[in-house]
């Protein structure tokens, strides 16, 4: 599927460079409601190094002005962790690259996925150069108003093991493969 | 950012309200930020056809209205306070799309003090969003760790 030349100017940095733009490539190999089974766990793809941009970015992108959160300059003379603070939602860009195109959770790609409720925790704030490892685990299967519900617990620990958020991501899915065709193919 | 001491919060207090644009660039500009490409955010023509929710246009990421929930709190007392205090949790629920050109404002207050001791003490604060329909898009809770 094409991709809108226009987003191209919204291209900041080193990952979203390389990052695979077209949601519908490869959408055969994600898990789907269908195939998940609560209890399954496992790493994310990918693991993610924690850099400035990355920070200032999604900052920005949710319409910060406090110069603690983009300024890296100020931050670091002024912030209490000597760095940008990171606005505490990020960990859904971490999610996004560390989940990657196959294995377990690449369900949070679905196309024609619909998103009903998320809980976020922060154990504490991430700092540059950690390498940030996913771990997922199917937490919840089930049908409400014949809506097919899935849930996974997302932890995220740096590269010492030391826990620094969770994320309990939950969306309404097109419940089988065939399903999700029907969206891929629109 | 400077945050009040939990014992001088009063529950019922209320944050000063904050207005998010979803703008098609604005949620252009948040699928690169939050790495989720999904075309029903930025693809109009395949928005109109697939019509996942229903409806013939572009949508803000669900995570974009978490954003600006949780950032009710956050721009009034800082992702980490100057005083000290930090936030702990956001859990949300989504009620209606954000349909593109949009603009979401939301409130909040505190609703809940949470007393676990000297350093441990919390508050949870009920965020509300609405488009500018008076609609309400989305809800949260917001758990924020104060100074005594």
């Amino acid at each position: 599927m094409a991709v809108p030349t226009r987003l191209d100017k919204f291209v900041k940095t080193e990952k979203q460079r390389h990052f695979p733009k077209d949601f519908m490539t490869g959408w055969e190999e994600y898990e789907t409601w269908a195939d998940a089974t609560v209890g399954q766990s496992g790493p994310a793809q990918r693991t993610f190094v924690i850099t400035e941009e990355d920070i200032l970015d999604y900052n920005k992108a949710c319409g910060e002005t406090d110069p603690l959160m983009i300024d890296p300059d100020y931050a670091r003379k002024n912030s209490p962790t000597g760095e940008l603070l990171q606005h505490p939602i990020f960990v859904t860009t971490i999610a996004f690259y560390s989940l990657g195109e196959k294995g377990i959770g690449t369900w949070i790609r679905t196309p024609g996925a619909r998103n009903p409720q998320q809980r976020i925790e922060i154990i504490e704030p991430f700092k540059y150069g950690e390498v940030v490892t996913t771990t997922v685990t199917t937490s919840q299967k089930f049908v409400q108003r014949g809506k097919p519900y899935l849930q996974m617990l997302l932890d995220f620990h740096n590269e010492k093991g030391v826990l620094k958020a969770r994320w309990w991501c939950s969306l309404i899915l097109p419940e089988t493969q065939a399903d999700v065709a029907r969206f891929a193919n629109a | 950012m400077s945050n009040p001491t939990f014992s001088k919060i009063e529950t019922g207090y209320a944050f000063p309200s904050v207005a998010q644009s979803y703008a098609q660039s604005a949620i252009d500009h948040y699928a690169l930020a939050s790495l989720d490409m999904n075309p029903v955010h930025t693809n109009e023509e395949w928005a109109a056809r697939a019509q996942v929710f229903g409806m013939p246009v572009t949508v803000g990421h669900g995570m974009m209205t978490m954003s600006t929930l949780a950032s009710v709190v956050t721009r009034a007392w800082g992702v980490i306070g100057k005083n000290g205090g930090s936030i702990r949790y956001v859990d949300s629920k989504f009620t209606k799309p954000v349909k593109v050109g949009e603009t979401v404002t939301a409130t909040a207050k505190v609703k809940q003090k949470h007393f676990h001791g000297p350093g441990k003490n919390w508050v949870q604060v009920l965020v509300e969003g609405k488009d500018s329909t008076g609609d309400l898009i989305g809800f949260a809770e917001v758990g924020y760790n104060l100074p005594d």
